[in-house]
């Protein structure tokens, strides 16, 4: 069976992937300047003398997923294809309408 | 910059929201979580070969890249589940670490699971949004895929019991482990943005395992 869809794997990780790998984590007492437009977490959930942990709520963590779009390594569709089985054709496009 | 190199005092902090080829900085998760996948049996295999550990992460943009290139929870064959769970808890009944606990879960009778209403549980899940960060309590967060219904559940430590032993602490607050293991039943419930009236229930792993199914009498509901 010819699979015309198949996309060739890239031999080196992309520089997502690379950022992905070396980026340190912020320090929860620093400030990062994000761009405008972008929220910052709600610093009621990490300030708070009950939470001194990382607590992210849903609109700030939202603002990633347009942004982020990367695989997590440059096997990641083997490794799907392996976990997860190829009947249900794991890996493919996303549905066109979000529902 | 080279990708390799130290971070440096003083260096400009640079976000996914920034750059996304070459952001500097990434946002840490409370815990590291793993996700698992049980496979449709297709044949005689037992359960536990058909769960496997797929990725584990710690931070938001991981979590991203995850959900953006695997399969939707929609698209998943019949008895496929997704299950999202702390670092070091198999998501199963025999986990040591989940003897004594339990699960709230609901059941949506109809037969395309909502990826919104999966994605928002485990974004709650990894940001904390579960539980208050002394109770504890949550284990992880699943999604069962079945024929007719698609089912959501979000695994505790405890199961409403009281603490035993001398050793056992004494809670300092007046809220007893049950109203605990409520107050997390009604976040819960509150994600998955369901009407007033409907009721999601509580059973103890060891009650569920008893009855030999999954439909155990249900122990709390709210």
């Amino acid at each position: 069976k010819l699979e015309t869809s198949k996309r060739v794997e890239p031999a080196e990780p992309t520089p997502g992937m690379q950022a992905l790998k070396s980026a340190r984590f912020l320090e929860i007492k620093e400030e990062a300047k994000y761009p405008d437009g972008f929220k910052s977490p709600n610093p009621a959930l990490n300030m708070g003398g009950t939470r001194k942990g990382r607590a992210y709520d849903k609109s700030f963590l939202l603002q990633f997923q347009p942004v982020f779009q990367e695989k997590p390594s440059i096997d990641w569709d083997q490794k799907v294809r392996d976990t997860l089985g190829s009947g249900d054709e794991p890996g493919s496009a996303r549905p066109g309408s979000a529902r | 910059t080279n990708g390799s190199d130290k971070f440096e005092d003083g260096e400009k902090m640079v976000t996914v929201f920034d750059d996304p080829s070459n952001f500097n900085v990434k946002h840490q998760l409370q815990h590291t979580w793993t996700l698992w996948f049980t496979k449709p049996p297709s044949g005689k295999q037992d359960w536990s070969e058909l769960l496997k550990e797929v990725i584990s992460f710690d931070s938001v943009e991981e979590f991203w890249g995850i959900y953006n290139n695997i399969t939707p929870a929609s698209e998943l064959a019949q008895k496929s589940d997704y299950h999202l769970f702390k670092q070091g808890v198999r998501p199963e009944w025999e986990d040591i670490q989940n003897k004594h606990g339990g699960r709230w879960h609901y059941t949506f009778k109809n037969t395309k699971a909502s990826d919104e209403v999966w994605l928002n549980i485990m974004l709650a899940a990894i940001g904390e949004m579960l539980e208050e960060e002394q109770d504890n309590e949550v284990m992880g967060v699943v999604i069962n895929i079945r024929k007719a219904f698609w089912r959501v559940g979000l695994w505790t430590r405890t199961a409403g019991q009281p603490p035993k032993g001398k050793n056992a602490e004494t809670p300092t607050d007046k809220e007893g482990p049950a109203q605990r293991l409520e107050r997390i039943g009604k976040s819960f419930k509150e994600v998955l943005q369901l009407p007033a009236q409907e009721q999601v229930e509580f059973s103890g792993h060891a009650d569920s395992a008893h009855s030999g199914s999954s439909r155990a009498k249900a122990k709390f509901t709210v």
